[in-house]
């Protein structure tokens, strides 16, 4: 276990700076997400981390000791990839104590190892397998369990669900989950499914074209998104999002007052962002159409129109409602966010 | 019935080629089982079918069978030093080049390339020379040396091309579960390269097995020379003996055929690969 300090990381391909200056801070036993579209730059700082790439500028340090310079193999991580990257010609077994095998470890300490880390992960039955002869998930499980047989200061993951189908990427963002919270080992995990990371991090560093747009836990990046960016990358539907200007504490838009609670002068020009779920149908309030009802069972998504701009209702429950329907919608100001209209930082 | 004709057409072109392929085989072996008297009857099999040619020549009792065992065991050991080397030098070389992106790489490829478009005879004077420098003529290895770096370029190209389609972040957790070059090389690389080794392997040994005008050109004692050149002495005299000389290149086309067949599931993958760039 370890804390891993990222002091001021600068990386360039070439002319290209891909990393800005990124500082990031990651406590003992902490699950820190890297989250953001492709490109963001979150995969390469992982891998820096993991001394696959070197360092442009600033220092990575792992339990204090600055890294920059030293081998993958010194770092004492270990670390899961997005293509599980199994020796296709090694068992499972051999899989998994290639890394002590290497370390001339003794032949009972790496079956008692290998031995502990497949039970862990259910993966007894499979130890005389090659990684073709198993599934998916079981071979996310072994590249898992290669990660623990070593027992590393850090884990580090490299969108590992993602080639997953959509029930066992659950399955096994929760089957990660536990093992954290079992090992309590330090992780860093990369992903762009915001899901993945609102559900697995202790905290989420979202990152946007090499830099870090915001830092936090889950909920804190939820319901106080820094800027337009993390608001409307972080949730699912998408938060609404829409141009405005500031009247009397509220906020004139799309030919309705909205209720707002930021801190905005008069006439401001401001945009408006309300989250799907705190925008429900009432008896009185906004004016709109509906186009579409999506039935989910416990909730209904309803896509309404208010003046030209569709936007996503989340109710909880079912709804009546027909396209073509009016219906009124009541947003709730305690939710309500504004960003400014030119930088787009909340305000 | 268009898929009939198809076929009868495909038949018509497969047969012709078939027959222009195995009539000289036949030819051969029609020799070998004949006496001396009957080789030339232009009948299609025998009056009086014999293997007592492949005693004589087992035996060594012609003059020009005295060194037979000899002569194999050079092509044997010439072809079998030519595909350890070439294979050596051309898997560190892909290894270094393709999995270790050293610096020149890509001018070691195209140099490489480049030498295809050098015929080998256009070499073999030169290639003479230099042997007669280092005083390697008459010497096993000279063939050897010159065959590996006729060899090389080709066996580089190919492994290097299927190299390339490892998956890198095999590489990359090697790295990570604490492996130096060295243990990647041994330990990932070499098994998952096996097909492509074998493929190249077995191309070098039969070039160098089959391998006559550099072999005539380096070797010429009777003690050193590989089989093929020994055949070729056959018919110094006006009396050649067809049929001993047909029972010697029937013995001589064994090995290569019984490889081929042995390998052949690796022969079509691993010399393909990289054929195109995928």
């Amino acid at each position: 276990m370890a804390t891993v300090h990222f002091r001021e990381i600068v990386k360039n391909y070439g002319k290209t700076r891909v990393l800005h200056g990124i500082s990031l801070d990651i406590t003992d036993g902490e699950f820190v997400v890297l989250v953001g579209p492709s490109g963001c730059g979150k995969s390469t700082l992982l891998r820096m981390l993991a001394g696959l790439e070197d360092i442009t500028g600033g220092t990575i340090a792992i339990d204090g000791r600055v890294v920059n310079d030293v081998d993958s193999k010194d770092r004492d991580i270990a670390m899961v990839f997005q293509s599980y990257a199994l020796y296709p010609h090694m068992t499972v077994r051999e899989n998994m104590g290639f890394s002590l095998r290497l370390r001339n470890e003794k032949r009972a300490l790496i079956d008692q190892r290998v031995a502990t880390a497949a039970k862990i992960l259910n993966l007894e039955p499979f130890l005389a397998r090659y990684p073709r002869e198993l599934s998916g998930g079981q071979r996310q499980r072994v590249a898992m369990g290669r990660a623990i047989v070593r027992d590393p200061k850090v884990f580090l993951f490299d969108e590992p669900l993602s080639n997953l189908d959509a029930k066992l990427r659950v399955a096994m963002r929760t089957e990660i989950k536990a093992l954290h919270q079992r090992l309590k080992t330090t992780t860093v995990y990369v992903t762009h499914d915001q899901i993945e990371a609102m559900t697995m991090a202790d905290r989420i560093a979202v990152m946007n074209e090499g830099r870090i747009e915001q830092l936090g836990d889950p909920l804190e990046l939820y319901d106080r998104p820094a800027n337009l960016f993390v608001a409307q990358f972080i949730g699912s539907p998408a938060m609404n999002i829409f141009d405005g200007v500031t009247r009397a504490g509220a906020v004139e838009a799309l030919g309705a007052r909205w209720p707002a609670n930021g801190r905005a002068t008069d006439g401001q020009r401001v945009r408006y962002g309300i989250r799907p779920e705190h925008l429900e149908p009432a008896a009185s309030g906004i004016p709109a159409e509906v186009i579409v009802v999506e039935p989910m069972g416990a909730e209904t998504e309803i896509v309404a129109k208010v003046g030209d701009t569709a936007l996503t209702v989340m109710m909880r429950g079912r709804s009546s409602a027909g396209p073509g329907e009016g219906i009124f919608l009541a947003p709730q100001a305690a939710h309500a966010h504004l960003f400014d209209a030119a930088s787009g930082q909340r305000l | 019935m268009n898929r009939y004709w198809r076929e009868a057409r495909l038949w018509l072109v497969a047969i012709p080629v078939l027959l222009w392929t195995l009539l000289p085989i036949y030819h051969i072996f029609l020799f070998s089982i004949s006496t001396k008297d009957s080789a030339f009857s232009g009948a299609l099999w025998p009056d009086h079918p014999t293997l007592r040619n492949f005693g004589t020549v087992f035996r060594q009792e012609h003059f020009y069978l005295h060194h037979f065992w000899e002569q194999i065991w050079n092509s044997l050991w010439i072809a079998c030093a030519v595909g350890v080397l070439t294979l050596f030098i051309a898997t560190c070389a892909a290894f270094a080049i393709s999995r270790i992106k050293v610096r020149g790489g890509r001018t070691v490829m195209n140099a490489a390339l480049f030498t295809y478009f050098i015929p080998a005879a256009f070499l073999a004077v030169p290639m003479y020379k230099a042997m007669g420098t280092y005083g390697l003529l008459n010497s096993r290895w000279s063939l050897v040396l010159a065959m590996v770096t006729l060899a090389s370029p080709y066996a580089i190209w190919v492994l290097k091309q299927a190299s390339d389609k490892l998956p890198w972040e095999l590489d990359e957790a090697a790295r990570i579960d604490g492996a130096t070059p060295l243990q990647l090389f041994r330990l990932v690389y070499l098994p998952l390269m096996t097909p492509s080794l074998v493929a190249i392997g077995t191309y070098a040994l039969l070039l160098a097995w089959n391998e006559y005008l550099y072999a005539f050109l380096l070797l010429s004692h009777e003690n050193t020379i590989p089989l093929a050149v020994g055949l070729g002495h056959f018919l110094a005299s006006d009396d050649s003996p067809w049929e001993l000389l047909m029972a010697t290149a029937l013995i001589y086309a064994a090995p290569p055929a019984a490889i081929y067949y042995a390998f052949r599931r690796y022969m079509v993958g691993g010399l393909t690969a990289g054929a195109v760039k995928s």
